[in-house]
């Protein structure tokens, strides 16, 4: 964006434009930096090891493992060099990214931008420092479907993301950056405070704390590794941090726009109708204040590893803690003409008590015409918002415990991510006619939903108005006009 | 087990939350019953190996093999039983939008899938199944979650219904 950086120096200018076949290159920095990444690290190692092995540091010593690191080093950039050197992207005449790369074994690739579900342009701190940035890019499919382009500056990494916006969305690709609205930012006091107030951080500081104290009260020669040990719980809580810090949402008619980080500086951009499900997550302590965080599911952007398995993804966060308020409005851009509290919520029988005896009483489930609703958790509450077009299956479950009690749950499957909608502990005949009902919400959604091809019905407009075009689909406002509120969150 | 307050009717509804009647529920062939015995089979001979082995280190005590062998044993019997009821668990019905699969009998499920959510149809079949001439049917969509597979097919019918499954989902493609 047009805000100036102020950890960026901003000395480089553009590559090199693109050579006869129009294919273009990444920034010529590139292997220096993704090879200097490793010196902190190889470093620590050249200092630990010889200590670890209690031999006598001398000067020949020092100098034998500056020699290493310098070694690794140089064979580290030279490697990135050749992957540099071999590593081409352009657009292709039908308008997909095209990736060459692969030193040892080519790869050519095609990333199919009417499949595009999110793109991140990312600063690690040393790119950050040249001006460089990495360009992220994520469609919908199995496995690995996500296309890393490192590094390019940063005016140009911006482009490149409007470019590759535009071009999925159908306009012309030559568009101007779409103007957009800052929706909510982050305070960081707000920030420090609520992590403060997790209970992680807790047990992580409490960990940290035990670790050093250990560690100077048993002071031998393994002191410094101990000691970098503790600090890894205080690091993970920093990380976090850094992390959301300088959290800021925008909205623009090209999608929500995501800025954060102290350190490494990320934006990442969602397009209209790409996310699949949206969580509340509200600790304990967090109650009394107020506030709550939001996750989303995104398809693609969650998994790591392929198969079914699969529970690894990372992280999601939409805001990492906000007013309740605040939330449900920004909630509101993802999720167009959708009114969360409006949602009637139906509580589990109170024989599900037997079950669940902390959380029982915050067990439900709900729904409008738009979205399902779940809520669950005691101590940490959760919520979850699926919109009945992106219900990929719906499971109902019921273990020996369950069954005994008459009980079932009902789980709406979504793209892999932190999000997980659960109706826990219904009637089990309940559970089954709510299983059967959602099924047939989501195919009656799925054939009005239009909003998954924004980018093929919309040719012609430079800029389409996202929030005019959504509430269209299906959504009369009527809908949710008439439920008295039921909400009786805390 | 226990019927808690106001919950007469409810037995049964158990039972049919799983697998409703009216439904053309089909069932998966008994020759799976067979595969999953021959593997327990192996599985408990191993385990015996093992067991012998231990007998053979010195010092140990002889109560201590036998007892194993003995609880390898005790659940070789009671695990055969139960596979004939979990394999009769097995059940699919396809219906006009969505196919259903039931399975379980401690944790019982019912997967609703529908056709327009389908990305793939996987048949498979390990060395064991394909020498019986079984077959599994797995059905992914874009949820790692859904995880709705049907075991102990015969070819041709996993076939039929892999292609019937892969031509209704082409027609109600949803996108994500």
């Amino acid at each position: 964006m047009s805000e100036r950086d102020p950890l960026s120096f901003e000395v480089l200018r553009p590559a090199s434009g693109p050579d006869a076949q129009g294919r273009r290159r990444l920034h010529p920095l590139t292997p220096l930096i993704q090879g200097v990444r490793w010196l902190p690290a190889m470093i620590i190692a050249a200092i630990t090891l010889p200590a670890q092995m209690e031999l006598t540091v001398g000067a020949g010593m020092l100098l034998a493992a500056a020699a290493g690191v310098l070694i690794v080093a140089v064979l580290a950039v030279g490697w990135n060099y050749l992957q540099w050197q071999r590593m081409f992207f352009w657009f292709d005449e039908d308008g997909d990214l095209r990736v060459d790369s692969g030193v040892l074994q080519k790869q050519e690739r095609r990333v199919q931008l009417s499949r595009l579900q999110s793109v991140d342009v990312l600063q690690p701190l040393l790119a950050r420092l040249a001006g460089l940035a990495e360009v992220r890019i994520e469609v919908a499919g199995a496995g690995d479907s996500r296309q890393s382009l490192q590094f390019l500056t940063l005016a140009e990494a911006n482009a490149l993301r409007n470019e590759v916006i535009a071009r999925s969305a159908g306009v012309r690709h030559d568009a101007e950056e779409a103007p957009e609205q800052l929706l909510a930012a982050v305070p960081a006091g707000d920030l420090v405070i609520s992590l403060l107030l997790r209970a992680e951080t807790f047990f992580l500081l409490l960990i940290s704390i035990g670790v050093i104290t250990i560690t100077v009260l048993t002071a031998g020669s393994v002191g410094l590794l101990l000691l970098l040990l503790g600090g890894v719980p205080i690091f993970q809580v920093f990380n976090q941090f850094a992390r959301y810090y300088d959290f800021q949402v925008a909205d623009s008619p090209d999608g929500l726009r995501l800025r954060h980080g102290l350190l490494q500086r990320t934006r990442q951009t969602v397009p209209p109708g790409r996310v699949q499900a949206v969580g509340f997550v509200q600790p304990f302590l967090w109650r009394r204040k107020g506030w709550v965080r939001v996750r989303l599911n995104i398809a693609g952007v969650a998994s790591g590893n392929q198969g079914s398995g699969d529970q690894s993804y990372t992280e999601n966060v939409l805001l990492p803690v906000a007013p309740w308020p605040v939330a449900l409005a920004i909630v509101a851009r993802v999720l167009p003409g959708v009114d969360i509290p409006a949602v009637p919520l139906i509580a589990a029988p109170d024989r599900s008590r037997r079950r669940a005896w902390i959380q029982w009483r915050r067990l439900a489930v709900g729904w409008d015409d738009a979205v399902l609703v779940t809520r669950h958790g005691r101590v940490t509450e959760h919520w979850e918002v699926v919109p009945h077009a992106r219900t990929q299956s719906v499971r109902v479950t019921q273990g020996p415990w369950e069954r005994a009690l008459g009980l079932a749950s009902v789980h709406i499957d979504s793209t892999p991510g932190a999000v997980r909608p659960m109706a826990l502990y219904r009637d089990a005949g309940e559970a089954r006619d709510l299983a059967e009902a959602q099924a047939g919400r989501a195919a009656a959604a799925r054939a009005q939903d239009r909003s998954l091809r924004w980018a093929a019905q919309q040719p012609a407009p430079v800029a389409p108005p996202s929030a005019a075009d959504e509430p269209a689909e299906g959504l009369p406002a009527e809908a949710t006009a008439d439920h008295p509120d039921p909400s009786d969150r805390g | 087990m226990t019927t808690p307050e106001g919950s007469a009717p409810r037995t049964r509804t158990v039972d049919q939350a799983f697998m409703p009647e009216g439904e053309p529920w089909q069932r998966v062939s008994p020759v799976l019953a067979k595969a999953y015995r021959i593997e327990l089979v192996i599985g408990i001979v191993l385990g015996l190996v093992v067991v012998g082995l231990l007998s053979l280190i010195p010092d140990m005590p002889p109560a201590v093999p036998v007892v194993l062998a003995a609880v390898l044993l005790v659940a070789l019997v009671w695990i055969w039983i139960v596979i004939g009821r979990r394999v009769r668990s097995w059940g699919y019905a396809e219906r006009d939008d969505d196919l259903l699969v039931t399975s379980g009998i401690l944790f019982r499920r019912l997967v609703i899938v529908p056709y327009g959510r389908m990305q793939l149809v996987d048949l498979t079949a390990g060395p064991l199944h394909r020498a019986l001439g079984i077959t599994t049917v797995q059905l992914h969509t874009a949820a790692a979650t859904t995880d709705a597979s049907i075991p102990g097919l015969t070819p041709e019918i996993a076939a039929g219904l892999r292609d019937r499954l892969a031509r209704r989902g082409e027609q109600r493609s949803a996108g994500l």
